[in-house]
């Protein structure tokens, strides 16, 4: 079993296992007697019969301290047990039959947390006085809620997900699924409660028996134990001091396996959670050092140069970006497309600075046009320097427009924070200036809109916002990462048309990169493409040429299996489509050679020994032996 | 957001109506004549004239219809009877000992809110550097430490060992004020010092939570200085789990100060507490758990809308 | 050809919000939708969100409970069965869904997500099991070795076919492929509408297949209806749908559709789409409509026959012809 535990689980498991060995078995293998009072020896220092010394009725030390967390242990134990099954079953009938049981479960617990935990305890106290008994039936009281809440949220989450619908779909019967399928899936959740209880409970359990109110004397307890030391504390510090060290221990580690617990069952909680971009930017020394930025064609916006992006692992560092050359020139939309996995998020993010910190950049580099005039290179920059680049000279639209605006501000204020960022106007300008970008944007009485939340507004109106914001650096460059895939076809159609109309008519002269996995989009929207397959672009050239007569054939496969490429087909006349066999190469598992060989029709025994170039024809290039311009095919398959 | 605010209210109003329902029918409930049991000390039965007379002074005479209303309508007059120990008036007691725990609780708040808060951000915006590592694995320990143990681990030390702070006691701050303060600084921080554990890591969560959300690259991507980010779309949105978090401690504070001031002789309402409970005054015990219950009900609706007021969202559901 | 699945006046709403004191907001998901599937036909939903066609989905195989309507499958009525009685009658009707990350228990290996579903009804029990379970896994393009892994360890389009797999293990007559290759890549896309016209090819299953791709509506279904807040918009052959649409709402939409083709001036649409809490009178489509009429808000149009197989909601017969 331990063995099968993860890495994280072991030590607090070890430490818990120990601790609750000593305190079951310590008891039986020593022979002093907790309760047997030596008037003589009152407060003795340790001796070989008394390893902790005696206590000021003379009474043995380390037999209290055993016996005592026996006791507390017990009584945690009986109370998160029974808390733990009647709340689970609570929360689950709640969940499960809903009405009236949802009710009274979410009401029950409400109440029960109107009242501190120890003065519910005190209460029961003051009726039924001082006692193991009635310890555990008040803690179970006091628990038991918070274990139906837990299992009553984490049911329905659990039941909302499609695995439960379709085992309804199956016909399974609904004790089955409840016990089969939603239980074993909300267990997690379930067990951090459990620790938390067996920790709250023994907080309660030697507060209460601190106050006298809990275990009854002379039954030995850790409370008790340091009540009765506390008027010698002077003269005899141990007796403070040991059953303080044996609590704190006891509880720690307790809490430390419930945390470690929640980590191993959900890693958001966990240190490795987050988009990285909010760490401090570092200026990369080893790009400094590789000289002043070049000075890029007056109509260059941007251009990414042979950019290697890799994640860093212990067995060496696992490539994600291998050698992207992309130039991004005025008045031009770019198109940058391929699947999940591709990379294509990647590369926009590096070029906004924007990489999660856990990637590091491997070579290459990325030179901007600044609006000042003059080249920089993104990794020589400082902090500062690359927070005055973003938003002004290159700026970014992101997918998600329900989540990329925050929710608890005004899209007014968060406007004008973006216009202030870059110019420095009153805030009563800045709002002229955004009721302006808003009403550019298409979105109608502009002037009251400014003061809606994002909640307020549809998805396609925010995407909307987030393209004004985008506009009111007046960038260069404004990169829209698949701007229009969380939206429905004709907001979508809406979307595209006002990217070009503002292309045209606002920013003039404006560069674009859109980044999507759509090839219709694109050939609507695109002058140039670039085709990207796991890391690296594999065919690039004027948008209509490609898509006309690709060169690769990933390309080709891609537009193949399109069925809005091909309406002539129908599934019922028999037709198929040209579907790509396998899925595409994660990171690390790439094939040597061609990375796209695998899953290539026209693959050769050549494709898998080395790595094609991005072979250039005219204006265009595939990353092909067989494409045109790549050196001759047939004399390499002779060869080989 | 006024009908908002008005749900709110009338759902507090509710609560506060259910838990003196709660506290009134824990005596029906009990086995047996509620009388007799609180007057049944380590088996030793009571004397049939000892319970007759208990039963009359506790009005269990009476029908229970009409001890209910009477007790609501006592009750909400700030009235809850006499104490059956010394026959003097609840209330009046209350009124003395609650403003001394009021003191301690909320300046310990200030305290903790205003070192874990700032702790709490830093480790978030740092997870897993040196700073948070070594901030939560201390939080981790002090979360272990329950409030009575680490006060008289304090008074050992300071008191005894040290001999800087006094080990307890009250002194008025009209009396003597420099005299109130010192009493008053090891109770703050023993308070001060487990609510700040939960405040630490309810930051620490939150920020790391909200870092993580797309907003927050929107707003590095307009260009905002770092610190604009962090302030206004990390912390603020951190900020209404946090406060939530913090309404819900207030409440359990006032239960578990109870220890705190008992450790440290703090003449608030614990020491009025307990002494009730070894006596068994069950009026006593029940008027103060009513009135806590009622500070926390009251806390709690002003959280929930000073979170409203921090989300949008929340005034629709 | 008498129909497999015969769905009339099919109507849900859905609370929504807070419940006020008197009154309870609702939200109208559908609204007398009728729909037929004959055995061996592909039955194409399209519409935005909001159109009510994962509703009809799930209450046809009576995962949710609709308001009004006639659900009859194979002649029966499903909403007149005891609970036993529809747990048994589900055998004969599946569902795909969209998202291949949550549709399969993370706790169970493929085998065991297949053996629970071959359990339910009592199927291929004893020595039978392995050779079916094989058989099945193969069915969908995976290699036997896949049955005892677990989720986490496919990719998108392999947990896809596992949900087919599992669906087919219980030999239904019909599907219901809610958005089943929605999240899935291009490339992984065309292998599963592959898989599934295979399957309806060899083994004449029906199926309703829900999306809001018009174009890979059109290539899979041999009827498509496109709904619109709830409503029957059109009705009609996929290709006439497709190429020749009576109804300005397919027309837009059509219109609207990325496509490698260069294709004739774009209808626009004007507007946000209504909520579904307060839709518009008469036509719920005549706010964001061109071709709105004075008339359109009068009363809800009725599906009516215009030629070839298609039925048409828009009263007009002076546009799109």
């Amino acid at each position: 079993m331990s063995l099968s535990l993860p890495k994280p689980m072991r030590l607090p498991s070890l430490i818990l296992l120990a601790l609750v060995m000593t305190l079951v078995f310590g008891p039986m293998i020593m022979s002093a007697d907790p309760i047997s009072i030596s008037v003589k020896d009152r407060m003795a220092l340790p001796s070989w019969s008394h390893w902790l010394g005696q206590d000021e009725f003379g009474r043995d030390r380390l037999a209290r301290v055993l016996y005592g967390g026996r006791v507390s242990l017990t009584v945690a134990f009986l109370a998160s047990v029974i808390a733990c099954v009647v709340g689970t079953l609570f929360g689950l009938i709640g969940a499960y039959f809903r009405g009236p049981f949802e009710f009274v479960t979410m009401r029950l617990s409400d109440v029960v947390l109107c009242f501190p935990p120890i003065l519910l305890a005190l209460l029961v106290v003051t009726l039924f006085g001082p006692g193991v008994t009635t310890l555990v039936a008040v803690l179970s009281v006091l628990y038991f809620p918070a274990f139906a809440r837990i299992a009553f949220s984490e049911a329905l989450r659990v039941a909302a997900l499609d695995f439960v619908e379709a085992a309804r779909a199956l016909g399974a019967a609904p004790r089955r699924i409840v016990l089969r399928t939603v239980l074993p899936n909300i267990l997690g959740p379930i067990s951090v409660q459990f620790s938390l209880t067996a920790a709250a409970s023994i907080t309660i359990e030697s507060g209460l028996s601190f106050l006298g109110l809990g275990v009854v004397p002379p039954a030995p307890s850790w409370g008790q134990m340091i009540r009765g030391a506390r008027a010698f504390m002077n003269q005899d510090p141990t007796g403070i001091l040991v059953p303080c060290a044996a609590l704190t221990l006891t509880i720690w580690s307790i809490n430390f396996f419930c945390d470690r617990l929640r980590d191993t069952l959900d890693p958001k909680h966990g240190e490795s959670a987050g988009k990285d971009e909010i760490a401090k930017a570092r200026a990369d020394a080893a790009a400094a050092a590789a000289g002043p930025a070049q000075i890029l064609d007056a109509d260059v916006v941007a251009q990414v140069k042979d950019l290697r992006l890799a994640l860093p692992r212990p067995e060496g560092p696992l490539a994600l970006i291998d050698g992207v050359t992309l130039t991004l020139r005025q008045n031009e939309c770019t198109a940058l497309v391929g699947e999940s996995g591709s990379g294509k998020s990647l590369t926009s993010l590096a070029l906004m600075g924007l990489l999660p910190s856990a990637i590091r950049p491997a070579g290459g580099r990325i030179l901007i046009h600044r609006k000042t005039g003059g080249t920089v290179d993104l990794a020589t920059l400082g902090e500062r320097e690359t927070e005055d680049l973003r938003g002004n000279d290159v700026a970014m639209i992101f997918q998600e427009p329900m989540t990329s605006l925050n929710p608890i501000h005004r899209i007014g204020a968060q406007m004008i924070e973006a216009i202030r960022a870059h110019k420095a106007i009153s805030a009563e300008e800045a709002r002229a200036r955004a009721v302006e970008l808003l009403d550019l944007v298409g979105i109608p009485e502009a002037g009251r809109r400014i003061d809606s939340y994002p909640h307020e507004l549809s998805g396609g109106m925010r995407q909307r916002v987030m393209i004004a914001m985008a506009l009111s650096g007046e960038p260069k460059l404004m990169i829209a990462d698949e701007p229009t895939t969380a939206l429905d076809v004709t907001i979508q159609a809406e979307i595209v048309e006002l990217l070009q109309r503002l292309r045209q008519e606002y920013a003039a002269g404006m560069s674009l990169l859109f980044i999507s996995h759509n090839l219709g989009i694109v050939a609507e929207i695109a002058d140039q493409i670039a085709v990207m397959y796991a890391g690296e672009v594999v065919e690039q050239g004027p948008a209509a040429e490609v898509l006309a007569t690709p060169h690769h054939p990933y390309t080709r496969a891609l537009l193949d299996s399109m069925p809005s490429a091909h309406e002539d087909l129908h599934s019922s006349r028999g037709d198929r489509l040209a579907a790509i066999a396998g899925t595409p190469a994660r990171p690390e598992a790439r094939p040597s050679g061609c990375a796209f060989r695998d899953r290539c029709p026209q693959a050769r025994p050549c494709c898998a020994e080395s790595r094609p170039e991005l072979y250039p024809t005219g204006t265009r290039a595939a990353r092909c032996f067989f494409a045109p311009g790549a050196d001759q095919p047939q004399e390499r398959e002779a060869g080989a | 957001m006024t009908s908002y605010v008005l749900r709110r209210l009338t759902t507090a109003l509710v609560m506060l109506w259910v838990v003196g329902t709660i506290v009134f029918s824990v005596l029906l409930i009990v086995p047996g004549d509620p009388a007799e049991l609180l007057l049944t000390t380590g088996g030793a039965d009571a004397s049939t004239d000892a319970v007759e007379n208990l039963r009359k002074k506790m009005g269990l005479d009476r029908p229970v219809a009409e001890q209910y209303v009477s007790f609501l309508a006592d009750t909400a007059r700030f009235d809850f009877g006499d104490s059956l120990i010394d026959g003097t008036p609840i209330s009046e007691t209350i009124a003395l000992r609650l403003p001394r725990t009021l003191e301690l609780i909320a300046v310990s708040m200030v305290v903790a809110l205003a070192l874990a808060i700032p702790a709490g951000t830093y480790a978030g915006l740092n997870a897993g550097k040196r700073f948070d590592r070594a901030a939560s694995a201390v939080n981790a320990l002090f979360t272990s430490i329950p409030g009575f143990v680490s006060g008289t681990l304090f008074i050992y030390l300071f008191a005894q060992v040290l001999r800087i702070l006094p080990a307890g006691g009250y002194v008025a701050f009209a009396q003597d004020p420099w005299m109130h303060v010192q009493m008053l600084i090891l109770p703050t921080v023993t308070v001060a010092l487990h609510l700040m554990t939960i405040i630490f890591r309810m930051t620490r969560a939150s920020v790391l939570e909200m870092r993580a959300h797309d907003w927050v690259r929107t707003g590095i991507a307009k260009g905002l200085r770092r610190r604009q980010v962090v302030r206004r779309h990390i912390l603020r949105n951190a900020l209404g789990p946090v406060i939530t978090v913090v309404g819900l401690q207030l409440g359990i504070l006032l239960g578990s100060t109870v220890l705190v001031e008992f450790v440290y002789n703090w003449p608030g309402l614990s020491g009025f507490l307990v002494s009730s409970v070894q006596q068994r005054d069950y009026p006593s015990v029940r008027a103060v758990i009513l009135t806590v219950a009622a500070i926390f009900i009251a806390i709690n609706f002003l959280v929930e809308v000073a979170y409203s007021l921090l989300d949008p969202r929340i005034r629709l559901t | 050809m008498t129909a497999l699945l015969e769905v009339s006046d099919l109507s849900k709403a859905y609370p929504v919000g807070r419940r006020g004191l008197f009154r309870r907001r609702t939200m109208q998901a559908l609204a007398g939708v009728s729909l037929s599937i004959a055995p061996g036909e592909v039955l194409g939903l399209v519409g935005e969100s909001g159109s009510g066609k994962s509703t009809i989905g799930k209450a046809v195989l009576r995962l949710i409970e609709p308001e009004t309507g006639s659900i009859r499958f194979d002649g029966r009525d499903l909403r007149a069965l005891s609970t036993e009685e529809l747990r048994a009658a589900r055998k004969d009707m599946q569902i795909i869904f969209q998202d291949p990350y949550a549709s399969l228990d993370p706790r169970k290996t493929v085998r065991a997500a297949l053996a629970e579903a071959l359990d339910t009804h009592g199927l291929h029990t004893g020595q039978r099991r392995t050779p079916r379970l094989n058989e099945l896994v193969q069915m969908v393009g995976l290699s036997p070795q896949a049955l005892d892994r677990r989720p986490h360890e496919f990719s998108g389009g392999q947990r896809q076919r596992i949900g087919i797999a599992r669906a087919l293990a219980v030999e239904p007559r019909f599907i219901v492929a809610d958005e089943a290759v929605s999240a899935l890549d291009v490339s992984i896309q065309a292998q599963i509408l592959n898989l599934l016209a295979d399957l309806r090819a060899r083994t004449g299953i029906s199926i309703l297949f829900i999306s809001h791709d018009l174009s890979v509506v059109r290539f899979i279904s041999d009827r498509v209806m496109v709904l619109y807040l709830g409503r029957v918009m059109e009705l009609g052959p996929a290709d006439r749908i497709h190429f020749a649409p009576r109804h300005p709402y397919t027309a837009a939409l059509v219109s609207a559709e990325p496509s490698l083709a260069p294709r004739q001036a774009r209808i626009r649409l004007t507007g946000e789409i209504p909520s579904p809490m307060n839709p518009p009178s008469g036509c719920v489509f005549r706010t964001r409509c061109p071709y709105a009429l004075p008339e359109c808000a009068q009363a809800v149009p009725a599906l009516r026959p215009a030629g070839e197989g298609q039925l048409t909601a828009c009263i007009r017969d002076d546009i799109l012809s």
